[in-house]
């Protein structure tokens, strides 16, 4: 029976197939491009610009999908599982690639993007977009995770861990402030980003370049989550920060009961609006670092990948390049802030002029570190967040979480590497 | 002969549930996951000896009886209250009767971001008052403790109109002349409740036992939205896990094999509770 | 004895019942009789105290029972429906009331022996409700009344969920249990025949108001407004046409054939076994008679009676004009 129903299907196909390929003389391709709603929109004048250019070749569909990430990977991965999904790209969490591309599904950008096109990148965007050597993503925009400080509080911000909780005691002490320094330790895929960036800060990482082994219960990794639960515990975060997301976090520091902030780009112009307590009050910084060890700023962004299914590859690859060119990247930053990907754009003038802020993000870029590169990505972070969500609310060790931790996902990557 | 009535509804039944079934069970027999390209594999068992080694599955499955029970519980003893109550005739009844739906009628989803509103510290409605009372903070979704019973108040809400509803509609069956008549042989208000109220609510309350137990028993969206599972995973369900498993992680062998022994865990569950209480109908005349 | 006096209810501004005035004496079955809403069951519950009056007071036995909460009023109750619990066996149904009260359970199955004995039940004894016929369901709630040892009985229309035939054998069955006793009874009925069979004395009701009480043979003979004599009496009483200021009523039984009365047209018949009743029109208008002639219809005949059994009343008041 379904060798029957492949068959007829089959037929269907290339009779339909037939009868466009006659008329597709004349009728434009039609192209879809799924992505979250606040992109869909921030996009809306250059799809209009794009089909104009093309009018008559191709037409350009935005598929608005829900706004939330674990919606929109819902709703993409559940199409893709179906076989033949409605669009031709979409856009990707720098997280999901290498499972997407262990699926299967996707395309490499190589025939339409060269080395020419990756070194105009500013250093954070290059990052994240390839697997095993093939590029199979051309980013939106650029997204690193930023230490957001009170002008107002302090005259300088915290450079290292242990000047991050004294600045943050002292001003409790005094009264200035009702918390020191807000972040996300939510149970959820935000608290697996400040880990990489406070990780770093004690000189440690997630996965050793090299052999790939996870370094989670080195001295650095241990160093790390001590200090997690030490602000917590010493009142330098609330413990509240232990089910925050992105949100939570803004909204406290916007109402200015906190000093300090953990959060993305987006949380500046929001920072800046009307009904922000703080406005002309915040400044931009990377992450703290103790001495010796590097700061570092968590890579997020989203970027546009081709499926392998699509049958306008060629057309849809000219789409990607039109809304990540130069002057699309340029409109998105003046009209909706969204960081450009060109480094050339971070010494334009005129967006310098328009954003005092421009010059923390391209220094933040410049030591973005993305989360491991592995299909198995999702299932690492998970085991994290648990043991990490363990020890911020008290319930676990640090020591014996980490230890945990490791084993687990020693475990985990061998089962990968024992059947794959 | 008389099966032969019942054959369209048994095929449907087959259909849109047997079918998954078979499906869960035989791909929790394969390795399916994006180590092996989402390609179906034989791997003999393995995902079921993983299931019985796995501390999460049995962690969830205590977490999920956990909320299931003490939901459901709240729910029946709440809605019943209220049901008896709406049952009374008084003024306003009507509008009480609509405003209480409401919470049956709200989106899960939307339900669960307002309770995270109102649990939200410092911010919330709920630490606010608790701040007004000169308490230290709840912090009820950072404590590994209790944030799980932050997620049953959130169910309740929601959950014990649709309760009361089957309820009320149970008690509008039960003619007034009994508790007449039952008052005249002597009994009091409160009696007639366990002697008549009860006992002729018994299917109604089976009924909204069986579609509850089953809802609570794969609670998602809301523990999802509420608590992502956290903190330290003390509020994930099986249906989160098994999610996880497929949509996160892609290993859609292993989700069928957690999905399917949540099923069988509830249908144990159940069952057992029929069983009891057969036996206890059993014993009742021996009783007086 | 069993006495109402001034009694009222009403629900909001609507009076369901208004001054009603009724003594039941020992040994006596009173049957209050009215159409359906004109007020007998709220009677029968406030007696009983399960709702409260508005105004007027219940004395049974010269103790008033007002301010005695209804489970402590020794009140035997039969409701239209029976009131059975639905998942009690029978002899669990009669053994709750019993075993509320606290009585010991050696007691219990004594009484309840004796009762299944007396309503003829002993073999059902452990069915449910929902496994009698309608007329062992009666007897059940009959028997439950019985056990209470109650002072007063009333039976809220306990026939009339049973058919026709039924009810013919349960009388003399309903005699025996109840009526023989020395408690009053009060018999609340929407059915005259009923009534008439089973009351020594009958009450009228309508739109909450007695309109008359009195023996069955005096509301025949002699009813004191209009509405009673339209109400009692099967077949339904001749209205004459108004030709004076009274309105003249004449029972169909009251006619007879009479070649120098009335001229009439037979423009129906409905055979009754001994008797027929006929459906004729006449000047004074449609007239129903009962005769034991056999008439055709189309045939011609003359109709007469005597002036004495005549009713006449007013009608505006509705009142009884001619004296007895």
């Amino acid at each position: 029976m379904p060798l029957m129903r492949r068959l007829l299907l089959t037929l269907i196909g290339l009779l339909l197939a037939g009868s466009i390929g006659w008329s597709g003389l004349q009728r434009p391709e039609e192209i879809s491009i799924l992505m979250p709603a606040p992109f869909a929109d921030a996009t809306v004048d250059q799809v209009k610009q794009f089909n104009a250019d093309h009018s008559g070749r191709i037409v350009l569909n935005v598929i608005r999908g829900p706004r939330d990430t674990e919606s929109i990977s819902d709703l993409a991965i559940s199409s893709l599982l179906l076989g033949t999904p409605p669009f031709d790209a979409l856009l990707v969490d720098v997280t999901w690639l290498p499972k997407y591309v262990a699926a299967d599904w996707l395309q490499p950008l190589d025939p339409w993007f060269d080395d020419a096109d990756v070194d105009a990148l500013v250093a954070g965007a290059r990052l994240g977009n390839s697997v095993n050597g093939d590029l199979y993503r051309w980013p939106f925009g650029a997204d690193v995770g930023l230490l957001y400080w009170r002008k107002d509080l302090m005259p300088e911000p915290p450079r290292t861990a242990s000047d991050l909780i004294q600045i943050a005691s002292r001003l409790r002490a005094d009264g200035k402030v009702k918390e020191g320094f807000v972040w996300q330790g939510r149970q959820y895929e935000g608290l697996s980003c400040n880990f990489v960036e406070f990780l770093s800060a004690f000189g440690g990482t997630w996965l050793d370049p090299v052999t790939g082994q996870p370094e989670l219960d080195s001295k650095a990794a241990r160093a790390t989550v001590h200090w997690m639960q030490q602000l917590i515990r010493e009142g330098t975060s609330p413990l509240a920060v232990s089910n925050y997301a992105e949100p939570e976090t803004l909204q406290a520091f916007k109402a200015g009961d906190a000093a300090l902030m953990r959060n993305w780009p987006y949380a500046w112009a929001e920072l800046q609006s009307d009904s922000s307590a703080v406005k002309g009050r915040v400044g931009v910084t990377t992450m703290v670092a103790e001495p010796g060890a590097s700061p570092a700023a968590t890579l997020g962004s989203w970027g546009f990948s081709l499926l392998r299914g699509s049958q306008h590859q060629q057309a849809t690859a000219e789409a990607i390049r039109a809304l990540t060119s130069s002057q699309a990247q340029r409109d998105r930053f003046l009209q909706q802030g969204y960081t450009p990907t060109e480094a050339s754009l971070f010494e334009d003038p005129e967006l310098l002029e328009a954003s005092p802020v421009l010059t923390q993000l391209k220094e933040a870029l410049a030591i973005a570190v993305p989360r491991p590169i592995t299909p198995l990505y999702a299932q690492m972070s998970d085991l994290l967040q648990r043991q990490l969500s363990g020890v911020l609310t008290e319930k676990r060790d640090p020591d014996q979480a980490m230890e945990q931790l490791q084993g687990a996902t020693i475990t985990l990557l061998r089962s990968a590497g024992g059947e794959s | 002969m008389n099966w032969l009535l019942a054959l369209p509804a048994l095929l449907l039944i087959a259909l849109v549930f047997g079918w998954p079934m078979l499906r869960y069970g035989w791909l929790s027999l394969h390795a399916s996951s994006v180590l092996t390209g989402l390609e179906p594999v034989p791997n003999q068992g393995a995902n079921w000896a993983r299931l019985l080694e796995d501390p999460r599955f049995w962690q969830d499955a205590l977490q999920t009886l956990r909320f299931g029970v003490v939901s459901v519980g709240l729910e029946m003893v709440l809605a019943f209250a209220i049901a008896l109550l709406l049952d009374q005739r008084w003024r306003g009844r009507g509008v009480v009767r609509a405003l209480t739906l409401l919470p049956w009628a709200l989106p899960t989803t939307m339900m669960a971001l307002g309770w995270r509103w109102i649990f939200n510290t410092p911010y919330g409605p709920l630490e606010q008052l608790a701040q007004a009372a000169g308490l230290s903070p709840l912090n009820l979704l950072s404590n590994p403790d209790w944030t799980w019973f932050a997620a049953v108040m959130a169910d309740v809400w929601k959950t014990t109109p649709f309760v009361t509803l089957l309820l009320l509609a149970g008690l509008q069956t039960i003619p007034d002349d009994l508790y007449s008549a039952f008052r005249l042989e002597g009994g009091k208000t409160r009696q007639a409740i366990t002697a008549i109220t009860l006992p002729l609510l018994t299917p109604y309350i089976l009924i909204s036992l069986l579609f509850r137990t089953a809802q609570a028993a794969g609670v998602f969206d809301l523990i999802q939205v509420l608590t992502g599972g956290g903190p330290a995973g003390s509020t994930e369900s099986i249906a989160q896990y098994a999610y996880l498993n497929a949509m996160r992680f892609l290993d859609f062998g292993y989700s069928s094999t957690v999905m399917l022994a949540g099923f069988l865990l509830l249908s144990l569950v159940i069952a057992t509770a029929a069983l009891l209480l057969q036996m206890s109908r059993l014993l009742r005349p021996l009783k007086s | 004895m069993l006495k109402l006096s001034a009694l009222g209810k009403r629900f909001g501004t609507r009076w369901i019942l208004r001054d009603l005035n009724l003594e039941v004496q020992t040994g006596e079955c009173v049957a209050l009789l009215g159409p359906s809403g004109c007020g007998k069951s709220t009677a029968l519950r406030l007696i009983a105290g399960l709702e409260q009056p508005d105004e007027g007071n219940i004395e049974l036995e010269g103790r008033p029972l007002l301010g005695i909460p209804a489970e402590r009023r020794r009140i035997g109750m039969v409701f239209q429906s029976y009131a059975l619990f639905p998942h009690l066996s029978v002899r669990d149904n009669l053994d709750l009331g019993l075993k509320v009260r606290g009585m010991a359970p050696a007691d219990r199955r004594e009484r309840i022996d004796a009762v299944l004995n007396t309503i003829q039940l002993v073999n059902e004894a452990d069915r449910r409700p929902q496994q009698l016929s309608g007329g062992q369901r009666q007897r059940v709630a009959l028997g439950r009344a019985l056990l209470r040892n109650p002072s007063v009985y009333l039976l809220d229309e306990p026939m009339s969920n049973l058919d026709a035939q039924l009810r013919d054998e349960l009388r003399p069955e309903l005699r025996r249990l109840i009526l023989q006793g020395p408690q009053p009874v009060l018999y609340v009925t929407h059915d005259q025949q009923e009534a008439m069979a089973l009351a020594n004395r009958i009450a009228v009701l309508r739109n909450g108001r007695i309109e008359q009480i009195g023996t069955p043979q005096e509301l025949y003979f002699k009813p004191e407004t209009e509405f009673v004599a339209g109400f009692v009496g099967r077949p339904q009483i001749n209205w004459l046409n108004q030709t004076r200021d009274t309105r003249v009523g004449i029972r169909p039984e009251h006619l007879h054939p009479d070649d120098n009365g009335c001229r009439c047209r037979v423009i129906g018949r409905e055979w009754l076994g001994a008797s027929q009743l006929l459906l004729l029109e006449s000047n004074a208008g449609q007239l129903q008679m009962l005769c034991s002639a056999d008439y055709q219809p189309t045939e011609h005949l003359g109709v007469s009676w005597s002036p004495e059994d005549e009713h006449h009343f007013d009608p505006i008041s509705g009142q009884r004009l001619n004296p007895s």
